[in-house]
Parts: C-alpha cells; structure tokens; sequence
C-alpha cells in the first residue's frame, strides 16, 4: 500500500528557538519562522527549529528571510538559492503549506508563523535542500531537445509567427518541481508516473513545429502511468509560482493521443 | 546500482492507455442521462407493486435502457476500479489479486443485472 504516514526516522520532532526577540521591540518588527532542519550525518529525525526574523533588518521576501538566518543567527541553515528573482527555480520550498519559490514570495503574503519545509514527499538531502536526481532522470528521459531528421538548414530552422506562440506557456517552465510535488499521483507513483512538469516539458516539444519526432514522442508517453497517472487534480496549475498551466499541457498531450487514435 | 535514468525508462512504454482514457470519458458521458433515467424510474415507481415494476422493466425502451446503463456503468466502474488500486495498492501480489477481484466484481455486476433484466423483459 501507499505509505500514508512518515516512516519512524522521518518523524519530525520539535526543536530549539533560537533568538526569541528581545523585550520591548515595536510590534511586527521580529517575525517567527518556523524551519524544518535534517541532518544526515547526526542521525537524529529531522526537527522544526524557531527563529525570529529583525524585518527591519531584512528585505522583504522569504529568501531574504533565510538569507538573514543563515547569515546572522545560524550559518548551518541549508537551502538552495541563486537568481533571488524567480528565474532559476532553485529556492523551491514548501512555505505556509504552498509549494513556491522563497525568492517570489513576499513574507507579507506569507502567514503569520511562516512554516518552511523542504519540497514533499522527496528524499531530503539537509535541511531545506532534497534530492532531486530522479526528478532529472525524468526530465532526460523524454529527451528535451530538438530532434530532427532532415538536414539542418543552412541557416535556422524556420518557425511561423504562430508556431512560435505555441511554445507560449510552456517554454517559461524553470523546472523548480513545486507542480510534480504537490501532485498526489507523483507522491504515491512517481517511480513511473513522470508527473507535471516533466509533462509540461513534453508538451513543449511535442509542440514545437521544428522538431520531426512528435510520434515517437507521444509513443513513449502513452502509458497507463507515464501519462495517465494524471487524474486532473489541479494542483499543479494551483502549485506554479511562474502562472503556467501544466494541467493544460497534459490536457493536450492525452487529446492528441486521441486525435491520432481514434 | 541501477543509474537513475535506467531507473525512469524501467520496461519501457506500454505503448497503450488512450483508448482506456476515451473509454472512460464515453462511458462517464453515458452515466449522466442512464443514471438520470435510472433515478427518474425509481421516483415515479414509489408505492408501485411488484408487478408494476416488473412491466415498466418488460418495456422494451426501458429494458434497453437498463441495459445500455448496465454496461456502460460497469465499464466505467471496472477502469476507476482499476485506476484506484494502481493508484494506492503497491505490492505486486496484492495489487494483481485486486485488480482480478475488481474484474471479477464488475463482471458479475453487469452479468447478473443483464440476466435479471433479460429474464424479465423477455417474461420468463
């Protein structure tokens, strides 16, 4: 069966507070932060530390939150980041229950005590920083390149205006698996459903007007799990911190499976 | 040892799932006016006799109808069926004896519902 509940060593324990804000301070200066922290080379179950955030101090989003942890108060804090401007897709995390980027939320759109754990239901390397090799396997398996068979044109390979546009909303993916992670089919099935944004990623190239291996592509997809493991839940249209709409890629990957079938 | 793509591309595509998937929505589509039709015949034969009910399902309209729910509702209840257990049930044993016993089930169903449907329609 799906394993509902975390097994005994992932049981997360309660922590230490860290830097309770000194007495007296102007109200909604110090905001509380609640972090989810593992480390494999202690042994002990992951545990959800306190630490108070000096707002005043800080800028204004829940990276420059932990960027100011990490820096002030706790230097072994772990987590990923790099753009800070929502391009790269590395600061990924579960903040207030919501799978986004730490970097494009602002800690005033955050709630109250601001709970941060990493990505669900994917094995955690440390602290907020998971393992994201399969997810990466899954994106090199269905071959995210322009495949072609006649030979390339002395110039470029030439595209419509039109044909452009259907690239629109899904090119933008930065592959930062908010989607696949708050998607219960890729919890429960991920080891063969290849879940939404690696779809999303699909779709990209199966619409892409220049590429010559569309068939082949939606063969290796149609699969009871590959594919259709998608039972229209949503929540990875809900999950995109870009606004894209993997539900939708998906969508159009099952009706053309249909167009060419039926 | 098995490296992670190896892992991914595991057996391969099954090369098969979108005819199950239309079949699921064609049936889905069906249920709402049989299913309609179905409650609709249950409210007007409140109070009714035995022998009422069983000249409203004589009906050769209403006997087609029946049936036409009878199958399409089995279908589409032997594909969720079979979605659910794939979704949850893991092992590899238990998730064949599920699968077989919800075969089993909605074969039954819609074997039993047609030979009862039949046997009156046909007034033996």
């Amino acid at each position: 069966m799906v394993q509902f509940t975390l097994p005994k060593n992932s049981k997360v324990k309660k922590g230490k507070a860290w830097n309770p804000p000194p007495e007296g301070t102007e109200e909604g200066r110090w905001r509380e932060y609640r972090i989810y922290r593992f480390d494999p080379e202690v042994g002990e179950n992951p545990r959800v530390d306190t630490y108070w955030v000096d707002m005043g101090d800080c800028g204004p989003m829940v990276l420059d939150a932990l960027i100011w942890i990490k820096n002030t108060i706790d230097p072994t804090l772990t987590f990923r980041r790099s753009c800070r401007e929502g391009v790269c897709g590395s600061c990924s995390m579960n903040i207030g229950g919501t799978n986004t980027l730490a970097c494009t939320l602002h800690a005033d759109d955050a709630p109250e005590k601001v709970a941060i754990y990493p990505l669900p239901h994917l094995p955690v390397i440390k602290d907020l920083v998971p393992d994201l090799t399969h997810f990466y396997a899954q994106l090199r398996s269905i071959d995210p390149w322009l495949k072609t068979d006649s030979p390339t044109p002395p110039t470029e390979w030439r595209q419509s205006r039109e044909e452009r546009q259907k690239l629109d909303g899904l090119y933008e993916c930065i592959l930062c698996a908010c989607c696949s992670t708050a998607c219960p089919s890729y919890w429960w099935n991920s080891d063969r459903y290849l879940g939404p944004a690696i779809l999303l990623q699909a779709e990209r190239w199966v619409q892409d007007s220049r590429d010559e291996r569309t068939g082949e592509r939606l063969d290796e997809l149609e699969d009871p799990f590959r594919l259709y493991r998608c039972h229209t839940i949503l929540n990875c249209t809900k999950a995109c911190p870009k606004g894209l709409n993997p539900a939708k890629a998906i969508a159009s990957l099952k009706r053309q499976m249909l167009e060419r079938g039926e | 040892m098995t490296t992670p793509l190896a892992k991914v591309r595991g057996l391969g595509s099954a090369h098969r799932g979108a005819e199950t998937f239309w079949r699921q929505r064609l049936t889905a589509l069906a249920n709402i006016p049989l299913v309609l039709f179905l409650i609709l015949s249950i409210v007007t034969h409140i109070g009714a006799d035995y022998g009422a009910v069983r000249a409203y399902f004589a009906r050769p309209l209403v006997a087609l109808l029946m049936l036409a729910l009878t199958i399409s509702a089995s279908i589409h209840m032997r594909i969720g069926l079979k979605e659910i257990i794939e979704d949850y049930v893991h092992g590899h044993g238990a998730k064949i004896m599920a699968l077989v016993l919800a075969t089993v089930f909605a074969g039954g169903i819609a074997l039993s519902c047609t030979f009862a449907l039949l046997k009156i329609s046909f007034g033996a």
